[in-house]
């Protein structure tokens, strides 16, 4: 708009009175600051192995878009459902909202919106790049397998899937319960990774009949076969203990045993709980005895709630002797513990050694371990070496042109299905970078979310999360005072008699309405969700909205660059920068 | 109609009858009886307006400053002190091209405390941009109201009405009122070129940068300059309807169709007592032709160049002055004159400053001054205790 | 949650403020409230020349610019002209900035609130005389820094209760609002809209040029004055009845001075006895809304 201007005083009006505006005036010319649009990640996202965009999935979940808010997930993550039960959920730890009044429920919500997709039966938009031609062969169809297999057909590689068992799923199936993970659900959650024509070899075991020599033929080997090898009590009698796992296994195949009576479980991880609450349910009294205190206890802590709440009592400091007697009759002698050393940070456990006190004896009709694995056997000889944060790569002389990865529990200490998830990505991003002779270890870093080795495949294969820039939001850079208290949504579950009597799922399903709510607690940190502060304290009416396209933009005719959207902008979605000269 | 109506109370009925809508006016000795009657009018439903009590005449000249810009005939009027505390918003209702109507009632200015007949307060406001028209007679007065509306709405400025504290502003003297048919038919509702208005909205008087600002300022003098023109026209209006007409410079001579050797100039209510004492002059046998000049601003340099550029001699008599330069009236009159080849002889008289009598016998007396003394270098002081 | 406020929007970019200005973020709020037909009388202030200088204009609205002690006789002047055209809809208002109202307009604020004048009478402090360069005003806090009262003899007395003398016209309301409050803003504009008489909102609007302080903090400000309780947000309505709208949480003043160039000469002593007039005016008001 040109400056209106008069030729003399005829032209004039009579006294000073406006004619235009002063939209002629770009005073954009004054800037020497921009502010600019830029998404950043969320500590949340970087907390989850998985990487999930967690920020952007509350967000559309919070509108109600729970189809896209699943799809997003399974870009990074095949097995939200599964998650949404058993995960130890870090991104909740992580959560900013916790320092603010409590963590956002993302493990619950997780939950619904993947339940959500099952009853609706929605397919997931898969997008897959074009066929490479390669055959991949993942032996172990456990979490880490399957998502590895997921991750590799929408990389454009053909997936064979050996399992040494019946039935795909690993632990999720043979270990962890049906009232904790019931069978259909994973069963769902399997089918859609299968589904892309996967193609499954059940009942084959590595090192016995899957020879080494077959599996040469394919492009790459990735190995996770897990860690079921059950770690020894290591006292007299141990063989009149019943391997926990195992029993786990017998009853998830219909092979429960029949049990009453006090029975004892030793150890301290999710596996003893689980054990103990399947031995409740079977109708036993089990206890549970643990050489370490209370707060040593590896089980994930809802575990340990859920275990005491149904009655199961469990005993700290207290380590198995010997055990003698005959099966359904035994006497298990106790060691009492004391602690010699605390630990020196919040996650060690400390150290104990048998205290003076006088040891004990009780009577119980079965004894059950769960005190650790170890790797399951069946590798081929040769090398490891570690790429990134969950893989290890094995050379083998033989084979020197293959390339052989390693991953799940098979080789990480941290034992969890998200972590196992993580894996499967990771080698699925390794095996491609491998085969199209680019270096692992820059793909790897280049999908980093943050610095806990969180891989987002979106952000590695130039999805939008690659526009995002690389800084994990912190809890002192958001603008909190745009949020208001609420209190996190309680996850209803079972009443306790229905618990203790049946396999039924625990956690009950939450509403839509509550997880809209639930899901709206979150702060989105780093990502714009067009809240228009921005918009509302520019003082220069330099933010351009398309309200159609949810899109803004600075109209930098005008922009001052003053900086108060970048102040004002709650979630810290907005940078300020050096005006470019 | 005829009425017998104190000064202050005509101006009250002209403002009634000009249907102004506005009126705000902080009260002033000797003006007060000018707003305390309008009060009345409106408070009795005779006159439908909005009558703005306000705090200060600051306030007053702002308040019908903003009436008017949204384009409503609005009224104010004051004296002395007051006037001089409006100041400042006197050169913004005119630089405002606003036609409001202030009535000012001629009162000294202290220090020291005076409340009597002076002509500095007005004439001290005469670089504002206001037209200014000095009145005679209390049927002038009531006259110049509505004349004043006519000629303001028409060339957009705002005009005061002056006339002398007490002598006018108290004096009752018979008066007649005009039908209020008539007036309308003389003054028809303001139709302001521009106003405040939510539907066309514009931003009024912002800043002026020095590439627009003269040019404003220009325009204003055109303005003044159309007013010399117009004027004349609307007078004759005037006189067609009401029977009276009021020239902006006015000759009296003292013997029809002849040119005395002196010329009188004065205004104001001095005016009237100019011409008894004219009358007197000429029965002791000395002609003085009497030169009324009714228009201050604009000032009428091409009437007063015809009128008195003739005479051998002229006396003004200015109840005012300007210190360290002389009689305000004098001064201008003078100037006119300069550019004249041949110029009268000016004997500036000082008088009734203050409220001082200026009684027939002082007026002869400055006759006989102006007619035997030489020409005087300085200030003429009539009636002064020396 | 997304701040809710009438999406209509009366100001033109382009306009002369300052980076960051709070005067333009009030303003902008208070059209949202007022809508359509509003006349505002604007004496000298910044917004005389934010506006623009002849021929152009920044606002969606009929503006009367005016002399500085003008604010309340102009706009008793329009109302009355709009009252006898029969226009009861149009809301005459009279935007002026803390000199124009504390100081050299106290006088006709004074006697159009005595009048009750159907006007809404918005100040917008930005706590001196920012417009001629930053010089002290009636608005300006104890101890402040201004190019009339620098560094080696600052304002030694406390800022005009504004509020208080208001409250003494009994006016039907009056009210403080804050530009990082929007929603408390435009409400109280709304309300006041409703309501016939003298309205006084007083709404605190930060200089970040006269203040010395970034530009991008002139929101957080905005809400740190309210949070440290050095401006309450409240209403007064008919003089007596008291409503406090926000039971500041009570920072520490220290948070809200320790961002600003304008106070950085201040010594601990002097901080500690305007947290005290702070506390104590607090209190006053807790004790006034019957709290």
């Amino acid at each position: 708009m040109s400056p209106v201007s008069f030729k003399g005083a005829g032209e004039l009006p009579i006294f000073s009175r406006s004619a235009g505006t002063m939209e002629w005036n770009h005073t954009g010319n004054w800037r020497y600051l921009r502010p600019r649009y830029l998404d950043k990640d969320a500590p949340c996202s970087e907390a989850c192995p998985a990487a999930e965009d967690i920020p952007l999935i509350e967000l559309l979940a919070a509108r109600g878009e729970f189809d896209a808010a699943w799809q997003r997930i399974r870009e990074e993550n095949p097995f939200p459902a599964v998650c949404g039960r058993v995960c130890f959920h870090p991104c909740e730890t992580a959560c900013n909202r916790g320092e603010y009044d409590a963590p956002v429920a993302i493990n619950c919500l997780e939950r619904h919106i993947a339940d959500n997709a099952r009853r609706q039966g929605i397919a997931p938009t898969v997008v897959q790049a074009e066929e490479t031609g390669q055959r991949i062969a993942v032996i172990g169809a456990g979490p880490t397998g399957l998502s590895a297999a997921w991750q590799l057909r929408r990389l454009g590689y053909a997936v064979d899937l050996f399992d040494a068992r019946a039935e795909p799923g690993g632990l999720l199936r043979y270990a962890i319960p049906s009232y904790r993970l019931p069978t259909d659900v994973l069963e769902w959650e399997v089918k859609l990774i299968l589904d892309q024509g996967v193609r499954f070899h059940p009942g084959r075991t590595l090192g016995g009949n899957l020879p080494w020599a077959e599996l040469e033929s394919f492009a790459a080997v990735f190995l996770a076969i897990g860690a079921w090898t059950s770690n020894p009590l290591g006292i007299s009698g141990e063989q009149l203990a019943v391997d926990g796992l195992q029993f786990l296994q017998d009853v998830r195949e219909g092979r429960a045993p029949e049990i009453s009576g006090p029975v004892a479980v030793i150890g301290g991880g999710n596996t003893a709980m689980d054990v103990a609450r399947t031995l409740l349910r079977l109708g036993a009294k089990p206890t549970i005895y643990y050489r370490r205190r209370l707060e040593d206890l590896p089980a994930l802590a809802e575990e340990i709630g859920e275990t005491t709440e149904e009655g199961v009592s469990i005993q700290p400091l207290l380590a198995p002797r010997s055990l003698s007697g005959e099966p359904g009759s035994l006497e298990l002698t106790l060691m009492p513990m004391k602690v010699i050393e605390k630990p020196d940070s919040a996650t060690g456990k400390a150290k104990v050694a048998p205290s003076d006190a006088p040891e004990t004896t009780i009577q119980v009709n079965a004894v059950f371990t769960a005190i650790g694995f170890q790797a399951s056997s069946g590798l081929p000889l040769g090398t490891m070496a570690p790429v990134g944060s969950w893989l290890q790569q094995l050379h083998v002389e033989e084979t020197p042109e293959l390339p052989i990865l390693l991953g799940g529990d098979l080789v990480n200490d941290n034992r969890t299905v998200v972590t196992a998830i993580a894996s499967g990505k990771a080698a699925a991003v390794t095996i491609d970078a491998l085969l199209t002779d680019k270096h692992p270890g820059q793909l790897l870093e280049a999908g980093q979310v943050g610095g806990k080795g969180a891989l987002s495949l979106n952000r590695l294969i130039g999805g939008d999360r690659r526009e995002r820039q690389q800084h994990v939001v912190d809890f002192s850079e958001l603008n909190t005072i745009y949020f208001r208290y609420q209190q996190r949504t309680e996850h209803p579950g079972l009443t306790l008699l229905e618990r203790q009597t049946g396999f039924d799922e625990v956690q009950m399903r939450i509403s839509t309405a509550m997880a809209m709510t639930e899901a709206e607690r979150c702060f989105r940190c780093g990502i714009c969700d067009q809240c228009d502060n921005c918009y509302l304290f520019c003082p220069d009416m330099s933010v351009i909205r398309n309200l159609r396209q949810e899109d803004r933009h600075i109209d930098f005719d005008f922009c001052k660059g003053c900086g108060v959207c970048v102040v004002e902008c709650p979630r810290n979605a907005m940078i300020l920068e050096e005006e470019p000269r | 109609m005829k009425k017998v109506l104190e000064g202050s109370h005509a101006v009250s009925h002209a403002v009634a009858l000009a249907r102004v809508k506005v009126i705000s006016a902080y009260p002033i000795t000797p003006q007060t009886h000018i707003v305390e009657r309008l009060a009345e009018l409106v408070a009795n439903g005779e006159l439908d307006a909005r009558y703005i009590r306000v705090e200060s005449e600051h306030s007053a000249l702002a308040a019908v400053i903003g009436s008017a810009a949204t384009g409503v005939r609005s009224f104010t009027a004051s004296s002395s002190h007051g006037l001089a505390l409006m100041h400042e918003m006197l050169h913004w209702a005119a630089g405002s091209r606003l036609p409001i109507v202030l009535a000012e009632v001629n009162r000294a200015l202290g220090a020291p405390w005076n409340i009597w007949a002076d002509q500095t307060d007005s004439l001290a406001q005469r670089d504002t941009g206001w037209l200014q028209f000095y009145c005679e007679d209390v049927q002038e007065v009531l006259d110049s109201i509505l004349l004043a509306y006519r000629l303001g709405e028409e060339i957009s400025l705002p005009v005061m009405v002056v006339f002398d504290a007490f002598f006018l502003s108290h004096t009752y003297e018979p008066v007649d009122v005009p039908e209020q048919e008539k007036v309308d038919q003389f003054l028809p509702p303001w139709q302001p070129t521009e106003q405040l208005d939510p539907l066309n909205p514009r931003a009024l008087n912002q800043l002026a940068s020095p590439e627009y600002y003269m040019e404003f300022r220009y325009k204003i003098q055109q303005a003044m300059e159309q007013a010399l023109t117009s004027y004349p026209q609307i007078d004759g209006e005037f006189f067609k309807l009401f029977g009276r007409s009021y020239p902006l410079v006015d000759r009296i001579p003292a013997v029809a169709g002849k040119q005395a050797s002196l010329a009188l100039v004065t205004s104001g209510s001095i005016t009237g007592t100019a011409r008894v004492a004219q009358e007197e002059l000429l029965q002791q046998g000395v002609a003085v032709d009497l030169v009324k000049v009714r228009s201050f601003r604009p000032f009428p340099l091409q009437q007063i160049r015809e009128i008195l550029g003739g005479y051998p001699r002229i006396a003004v008599i200015d109840r005012n002055i300007s210190f360290g330069s002389g009689g305000i009236f004098a001064r201008e009159i003078a100037g006119a004159l300069a550019s004249l080849p041949q110029r009268p002889q000016l004997y500036p008289f000082v008088a009734g400053l203050g409220g001082r009598d200026v009684t027939q016998q002082s007026i002869a007396e400055m006759v006989r001054r102006a007619l035997s003394d030489a020409p005087p270098e300085d200030v003429l002081w009539a009636g002064l205790k020396a | 949650m997304p701040i809710e406020v009438p999406a209509k929007e009366s100001i033109h970019p382009g306009h002369l403020a300052c980076p960051g200005c709070g005067a333009v973020i009030a303003m902008r709020f208070v059209l949202k409230g007022l809508g359509e037909k509003a006349i505002l009388a604007i004496p000298a202030c910044c917004w005389s020349i934010i506006a623009g200088p002849f021929p152009y204009t920044a606002l969606k609205v009929p503006v009367l610019h005016t002399a500085f002690a003008t604010g309340g006789a102009v706009a008793s002047g329009i109302r009355a002209a709009l009252d006898t055209k029969g226009d009861e809809e149009t809301q005459v208002v009279t935007w002026a900035g803390d000199g124009g109202t504390f100081d050299i307009g106290l006088q006709s604020l004074s006697g159009a609130a005595e009048r009750n004048e159907n006007i809404l009478y918005i100040c917008y402090d930005n706590e001196a005389y920012m417009n001629t360069g930053v010089q002290s005003s009636g608005a300006t806090p104890l101890g402040t820094w201004t190019t009339t009262s620098p560094v080696s003899m600052p304002k030694s007395t406390r800022k005009k209760d504004i509020m208080q003398i208001m409250a003494a016209h009994r006016i039907p309301y009056a009210a403080t609002a804050s530009i990082a409050y929007p929603e408390d803003l435009v409400r109280k504009v709304q309300k006041a809209a409703e309501i016939k008489g003298t309205r006084f909102i007083h709404i605190y609007a930060p200089c970040p040029t006269g203040w010395k302080v970034p530009s991008e903090i002139s929101v957080r400000l905005g809400r740190l004055v309210v949070q440290t309780r050095i401006f309450p947000l409240y209403e007064v309505e008919n003089g007596v009845r008291y409503t406090l709208n926000e039971d500041s949480v009570g920072y520490l003043i220290d948070e809200y001075y320790k961002l600003q160039g304008r106070f950085k000469h201040l010594e601990r002593e002097t901080l500690d006895e305007i947290q005290l007039q702070v506390d104590e005016q607090w209190d006053r008001l807790k004790k006034l809304a019957a709290l």
